[in-house]
């Protein structure tokens, strides 16, 4: 039904959907708001309605809390989901996101030695860094780790999925040995645990954070709009796309940055949160079209609205207490991951992939 | 035209392996000109060069009197397209939206009714249209290089009456076509040559290349071995000591054809492995 619209209706109808799970996650949890409440409170914000001091304590966990955090939802379910697109658009397959391929975890490592270390010694060098040491060290972990599973995944041109899949297992085991060492000696009560970082969660969320977030990732949308035609004639591989004007090298590169940053800054706020940047693209792809011009809105709109479901049910399927959001995007996603990956295996099972490189090696 | 002029290209920088060595050739403009020679003589590499893609050690290329390298990607673009042999997606495209990508180098944000239009008549000329929904992953691969026939037809589209020279470079691009659609595709780009266009074609069936080749060239071991602008002037000897097989013509003036025989004098040809 949605392959009857156009790319336009169809961002009309996310956005709408979009709307709707924002009011309602923005009303549902431990502490509940009616609409009428939600007005009252939001005016008062703004000026426009008297703030009554009766409303205080509710105000302020609206104000305060909730909404800092429905948003902060919202915008890192769009960053995940645009990841997840321009990842698969660079690397040419659909089972690439931020979270297997190394990003989160490389930006959750440098985020945590900031942490847990940024006031000693050792990291000194990050204090004239000041606050941005965190997004700083959180992009250097993440571009480290995303560079080491592209080259080792990617010969002359070509994508390996065996070794992308391998490469970026070792390197986020490595990435959490890290984190989970530097959370272990932590003696800062403020440091964030491993569950933080290995599972995410949005109960830190505060203004300052999600605007952060959220400025980040409206930039480097914007700015990946542009590359829509590009990773489209990066599908017929990259000698095709130079003949179409495209150069590659040049693509490739700027996109993976663009991806880094945004990632490394909603890492470094919320933890790791896998298979959003997986099933957004794909269920994208499965309902309306791979084309990318349209999967680029197309995915911040719905990894949006997915976000904001995945966090109304962790807030609300065992209180008072709080689901982290990684179990439940992993119950959705895994299933996905694997159906993806068993749907490649007869085009790629009798190809030469598995014979060379490094499916010979694994299996011999 | 195109110029090579002293064109030398090495694998892998200085020092690397040699596979083109000085190549000077000139492909006439608005003429069929076919590139024959054997496995690893260096044709694909000498195509590479010509469209800009690859580099050249030493040497030049230019379009008419304009150094490729000269060119702005997009604008080289607009004026030149290349058909490979195979071209794969990951993804499951419509038709339509894999030729629309031919359109890329001419329109900004969103394309215009023209680009549109010119899609439909491109799909149209490969005999594509009924097929303009379907994924492409699923067609068969002729009719995928039918498809991508159509794109790089879209890309340097010609047909309402543009005066820009464009360039169309063939790299084997029948292979996996049946016969009828073979010369489908040869008569499609030779209607072109009216239309302000030069064709460069690598072809691997010597017969194709005599029959639709005006200006033939024959590289071998990396040189351009012999040009020629009557095909008929190829002799049996030149073909012999180029691919390692006795020629023999065949049929009547006007319709001879070659006929091969492997000759084992000179011991097994190294065959390159052609990708899957």
């Amino acid at each position: 039904m949605l392959r009857r619209l156009s790319y336009g209706q169809t961002y009309v109808l996310l956005a709408a959907l979009l709307a709707v799970l924002v009011v309602a996650s923005a009303a549902i949890g431990a502490f509940s708001f009616t609409p009428a409440e939600m007005v009252r409170h939001l005016g008062a914000a703004a000026g426009l309605l008297p703030a009554a001091s009766a409303d205080a304590l509710s105000r302020n966990v609206f104000l305060e809390l909730r909404l800092p955090r429905v948003l902060l939802a919202g915008v890192t379910g769009a960053v995940l989901g645009v990841s997840g697109t321009l990842m698969q658009g660079l690397f040419r397959n659909p089972i690439v996101e931020p979270g297997l391929a190394g990003t989160s975890a490389g930006a959750a490592l440098g985020a945590a030695l900031v942490f847990v270390f940024g006031s000693s010694t050792a990291l000194s060098f990050t204090a004239p860094l000041g606050s941005i040491a965190v997004p700083v060290l959180a992009f250097a972990g993440a571009f480290a780790a995303t560079m080491l599973v592209y080259r080792l995944s990617t010969s002359f041109g070509k994508v390996n999925v065996f070794t992308l899949l391998l490469a970026g297992i070792a390197v986020n085991a490595a990435c959490a040995a890290g984190t989970g060492f530097l959370s272990y000696v932590a003696r800062d009560p403020q440091a964030r645990n491993i569950t933080f970082w290995n599972l995410g969660t949005f109960t830190t969320a505060d203004w300052r954070g999600t605007i952060f977030v959220g400025v980040f990732f409206v930039v480097c949308f914007a700015w990946s709009l542009r590359y829509g035609k590009a990773l489209n004639a990066l599908m017929l591989g990259e000698d095709e796309a130079a003949f179409l004007g495209v150069d590659s090298r040049t693509l490739i590169f700027r996109l993976l940055v663009v991806n880094t940053i945004m990632v490394a800054v909603a890492t470094a706020m919320v933890g790791v949160i896998a298979f959003v940047g997986l099933v957004v693209p794909h269920v994208l792809r499965i309902l309306k079209s791979s084309d990318y011009t349209f999967l680029l809105p197309g995915s911040a709109l719905l990894g949006a609205v997915l976000m904001e479901l995945v966090d109304i049910v962790a807030r609300t399927i065992i209180p008072p207490a709080e689901l982290p959001i990684g179990i439940i995007t992993a119950v959705i996603g895994a299933p996905i991951f694997l159906w993806i990956l068993l749907r490649q295996q007869p085009q790629r099972g009798t190809g030469a992939t598995v014979e060379s490189g490094a499916g010979a090696g694994f299996y011999g | 035209m195109v110029d090579v002029v002293g064109v030398t290209y090495r694998v892998g920088g200085p020092g690397g392996p040699r596979i083109l060595d000085d190549v000077t050739a000139r492909f006439a403009a608005c003429k069929f000109n076919a590139i024959i020679g054997p496995n690893g003589a260096g044709k694909s590499t000498l195509l590479r060069v010509a469209t800009g893609l690859l580099r050249p050690s030493a040497g030049e290329v230019r379009y008419g009197v304009r150094p490729v390298a000269a060119f702005r990607a997009d604008e080289l673009a607009r004026t030149r397209a290349v058909l490979s042999q195979h071209v794969e997606l990951a993804f499951p495209l419509p038709v339509e939206d894999v030729v629309l990508m031919g359109r890329y180098p001419h329109y900004g944000p969103a394309p215009t009714s023209r680009d549109r239009d010119i899609v439909s008549r491109a799909l149209e000329l490969v005999g594509m249209v009924e097929k303009r929904r379907q994924p492409y992953p699923t067609l068969s691969g002729g009719e995928q290089q039918k498809v991508q026939l159509a794109r790089v037809l879209a890309q340097i589209w010609n047909l309402d009456g543009s005066r820009e020279h464009k360039y169309l470079f063939l790299d084997e691009p029948t292979t996996s076509l049946d016969v009828h659609y073979q010369l489908h595709l040869l008569e499609v780009a030779r209607d072109l040559l009216a239309h302000n266009c030069t064709v460069i074609a690598v072809l691997h069936d010597l017969n194709v290349a005599f029959q639709y080749g005006q200006q033939l060239f024959v590289i071998h071991d990396g040189r351009l071995a012999y040009e020629t602008s009557r095909p008929s002037d190829i002799s049996a000897e030149l073909i012999e000591r180029a691919f390692r097989v006795r020629a023999t013509r065949v049929g009547e003036d006007g319709h001879t054809a070659w006929r091969f025989m492997k000759t084992d004098k000179a011991g097994p040809i190294p065959v390159r492995r052609s990708p899957p």
